[in-house]
């Protein structure tokens, strides 16, 4: 009965956490108040019509709500921020792109929601149209029963560079923390597990795909599905679940968070519109002074202080030099 | 002291996280780095005033003094920020380190401190929060990459928070935007609820407090100092020049960093704007006016905590209301940018007198389009490239000849305004010879010059030296390549910085503001011919 808890107790479980977790986690962000509008201005800011302002200033300096939609699409897309890295040589001055990252980057999150759209084959009958045409695009590599996906030679490839840059570059090794490495192996586990039964078990899938339509239609299947499985699918199917469900503790939570980063989701347009603290919506006097630390220096206490050279000011009319 | 520093080594080190988790304490902080905590004359006095600042602290000492109770008070103040602001706690859980901000950092690249990278420097900060606020971190304690808060993670943080200038060069290059600088900001903030200030930053914010500038000012000696500028300029130019103070009904309330009135070579640039303000008077009849009440533009408020940036910019719009004028111009400052544009009137209430209105160019009738009435400030080189735009003004570039310019971006009017082409479209208008740094240097890639966020103080030069040596070593290049003489920057602090920097990385050049090259190509209405410029060099004479 141990396929039982790992086939669908696990799962489910998993799936519960996580979506739990995630709406947590997006509230409690939500109620944070936002007391500044702080953008990162990444160009050019729209001012005078002769200063010459680039589409790239205009994608990273929006000053419009819809200026910052195509800023965020590009950041959520194309990881336009990761692009910009350039790496600092003490013995050389010029421009040294570094995209390496990006590229990995890139390529181990495009595979991942490949992969993960691939999968729905598992969860759909009949498999529909689009699954269908991802799948083939993705399989044209023949030289193998059966075809070669492209990307799971990405996710393997990115995933060692994710992984080795952690582990043999110093600065990197050294920000790593263990949840750090724990990610990057519960996701070895599941691609290495996916990998060998595709490729080297050809393990059968109709069980597979039998659990898998269960577990989204509510019904689960017999002990003998359960049973007829490859032990190397519990493997697979336990790291899923132990990734998805230790999604809302840790900081995978960037996907979502990534959507209230308060430098990158603000419009640039604090001169043009007034932002309002909710936490002192109405600073008529300085909050240190309502508390009562600090003594109230307005005008007319100033002029107390200095009486005598602001008077002197004023009888020069307000001027000085000019032969005055 | 800057003679004193003969070589600095950069040697890095690359611990792993058990072994930074430990932290340093008093002991292992390093002379030159560390700055001084403030003294009660800074933090205790009717103008300025921080919980537990009325007891003196030395960074040397085992024992910091803290309250009783500072440790409930930290986490108090921790869950409450957390409360009040969404990046600070949305930067503690969504960083990934993936370490790509660690060479961003001009600290980091001049100390080879680990510490100093911004994901470590955060780090700090979140390894606590860890402990104290999130499951994995309760249940997994030291394995979770948590720590408990103890008295030598209190002197940690102090050492390395203000090891950071708030420049913001990581959160241009983090894929989330995670911006170092608003944690450090925060927790700097949390620190002075337990005593623990910066000591130079206070000294100014006190001062400004007190009497409108950092420096301490008098309304007498202001004035005094613009007198004396007027009087400069009336023996290079032979016009009987003069400013305006506190005066009701000016048009415009021009409002610099304070540097200006007094430090060279922030002067020039002060002449500077005198002369373009007193032309645009006799030409235009454009009065506009200096202010002693409202005379500090740099807000060291920026760097400490959201109440002392309030404290500083709120007299600002009130001076505005109180002299009736149309709007504000602010002078050339990089941070004292961050705060105009993005804080001051979130922090304060708009000025609502009748005067107040949309800024408008009064001689161009520019409509200044990204500017409203719901904060009315223009920078003064968007002002001046306005004027040049539409020729109101008269140039004669050539009167720059003896000066090849390159251009530092201040940090924050790159990353946290935009304004970049206009200083450069001033800079190809007034003078001949403009050169630009390595590309990765410049624009919103800048480097910091290492001062801001208040280390213009003496015992953390060899911080300000390291700091400074990215954008040292690109001025070095375009002053090999091009024969660069000068640097000309938009920022007070900048000002202040380099050219100790210079001096100390021995690179031929001089360090400028924009408008001391406005002033120098200004043709003024009725002037003798030149024969000097600002600085009394004689001119480059026509073949």
């Amino acid at each position: 009965m141990i396929e039982y808890f790992f086939g669908v107790v696990l799962p489910y479980a998993a799936i519960i956490i996580f979506i739990v977790g995630t709406i947590y986690g997006i509230i409690n962000w939500a109620r944070c108040a936002v007391p500044l509008k702080i953008p990162v201005t990444a160009g050019q800011q729209a001012s005078l019509p002769f200063i010459r302002r680039t589409i790239y200033d205009r994608i990273d300096n929006p000053t419009s709500r819809l200026g910052v939609v195509v800023r965020m699409f590009f950041e959520v897309f194309l990881m336009r921020s990761l692009f910009r890295n350039i790496r600092f040589y003490y013995d050389k001055l010029e421009l040294v792109d570094t995209r390496w990252m990006w590229f990995f980057a890139m390529a181990f999150h495009y595979s991942l929601l490949i992969i993960l759209i691939r999968h729905l084959r598992f969860f759909t009958n009949p498999i529909p149209d689009f699954v269908k045409l991802i799948d083939w695009v993705d399989g044209l590599m023949r030289f193998w029963v059966p075809s070669i996906y492209i990307t799971g030679i990405l996710a393997l490839a990115s995933l060692a560079f994710l992984w080795g840059r952690r582990i043999f570059l110093a600065k990197e090794r050294a920000v790593s923390l263990p949840s750090d490495h724990f990610v990057l192996f519960l996701f070895a586990v599941i691609f290495i597990s996916g990998t060998l039964m595709r490729y080297i078990l050809k393990i059968d899938l109709t069980n597979v795909k039998t659990l898998a339509l269960g577990l989204v239609t509510f019904h689960i299947p017999p002990y003998e599905v359960l049973h007829g499985i490859h032990w190397l699918f519990y493997v697979h199917l336990t790291a899923v679940s132990i990734l998805i469900a230790y999604i809302p503790f840790s900081k995978l939570m960037h996907f979502v968070g990534f959507f209230f980063s308060v430098t990158r989701n603000m419009p640039n347009d604090n001169r043009i519109r007034r932002h309002i603290n909710p936490w002192d919506p109405n600073p008529e006097k300085p909050l240190i002074v309502r508390e009562g630390l600090v003594v109230d220096m307005d005008y007319n206490r100033y002029y107390e202080m200095y009486k005598d050279q602001l008077d002197e000011i004023a009888e020069k009319g307000y001027k000085v030099g000019g032969g005055v | 002291m800057v003679e004193e520093l003969d070589k600095i080594e950069i040697r890095q080190e690359f611990p792993i996280w058990k072994k930074w988790l430990k932290p340093i304490t008093e002991k292992d902080f390093k002379p030159g780095i560390y700055s001084y905590i403030a003294l009660p004359k800074q933090v205790d006095s009717d103008f300025f005033r921080t919980p537990y600042g009325n007891v003196v602290r030395d960074i040397h000492d085992k024992d910091w003094k803290l309250p009783e109770n500072w440790k409930e008070i930290v986490l108090n103040e921790m869950e409450d920020t957390l409360k009040k602001n969404r990046a600070f706690k949305l930067f503690l859980d969504i960083c990934v380190r993936c370490g790509v901000c660690a060479d961003k950092c001009h600290y980091y690249l001049g100390t080879g401190d680990p510490k100093n990278m911004p994901v470590m420097r955060a780090e700090l900060i979140r390894s606590v929060y860890r402990y104290y606020f999130t499951t994995s971190g309760k249940v997994f304690k030291e394995w979770a990459g948590a720590r408990p808060l103890t008295e030598d993670v209190i002197k940690e943080w102090y050492y390395y928070l203000y090891q950071c200038s708030l420049c913001r060069r990581c959160a241009l290059f983090c894929p989330y935007g995670i911006d170092t600088a608003e944690i450090v900001w925060w927790a700097r903030r949390v620190l002075s609820k337990i005593g623990l200030n910066q000591r130079f930053m206070c000294t100014s914010i006190e001062a400004s407090a007190r009497t409108g500038n950092h420096l301490g000012l008098y309304p007498g000696g202001m004035a005094g100092a613009l007198e004396m500028a007027c009087d400069e300029i009336s023996e290079i130019t032979g016009l009987d020049v003069h400013a305006y103070v506190n005066k009701k009904g000016a048009d415009i309330l021009f409002v610099p960093p304070s540097g200006d009135y007094f430090a060279t070579p922030h002067w020039f640039t002060l002449m500077g704007y005198i002369m373009l303000f007193y032309e645009l008077e006799q030409r235009y009849g454009l009065i506009i006016t200096f202010s002693t009440y409202a005379g500090e533009g740099g807000n060291f408020g920026t760097f400490h905590s959201y109440e002392a940036a309030q404290l500083l910019n709120s007299k600002i719009y009130k001076e505005a209301e109180r002299l009736g004028v149309k709007w504000i111009l602010g002078g050339e400052c990089g941070h004292m940018w961050r705060d105009k544009h993005q804080y001051i009137n979130t922090m304060n209430n708009p000025p609502k007198h009748p005067e107040w209105e949309d800024p408008v160019n009064p001689i161009t009738g520019t409509r200044f389009k990204h500017v409203t009435a719901e904060h009315g400030w223009i920078h003064v080189l968007e002002f001046t490239a306005d004027l040049i735009a539409h020729r109101k003004i008269k140039i004669d570039p050539s009167r720059n000849d003896h000066w090849k310019v390159t251009y530092h971006d201040p940090c924050n009017l790159a990353r946290a305004v935009g304004i970049i082409e206009e200083p450069r479209y001033i800079l190809r208008n007034v003078c001949n010879y403009f050169y630009e740094m390595p590309e990765h240097t410049i624009r919103e890639k800048t480097y910091c010059c290492a001062a801001g966020g208040v280390y213009l103080g003496d015992e953390m030069m060899e911080l300000r030296i390291r700091g400074c040596m990215p954008r040292m070593m690109a001025l070095r290049h375009v002053v090999r390549k091009y024969g660069v003489n000068l640097l000309v920057t938009p920022c007070a602090i900048d000002r202040a910085q380099f050219p100790h920097m210079i001096e100390y990385w021995k690179i031929p050049a001089e360090v400028a503001g924009v408008h001391e090259l406005v002033g120098n190509a200004l043709v003024m209405t009725g002037e003798k011919e030149r024969e000097v410029d600002l600085r009394g060099n004689p001119l480059r004479r026509e073949e």
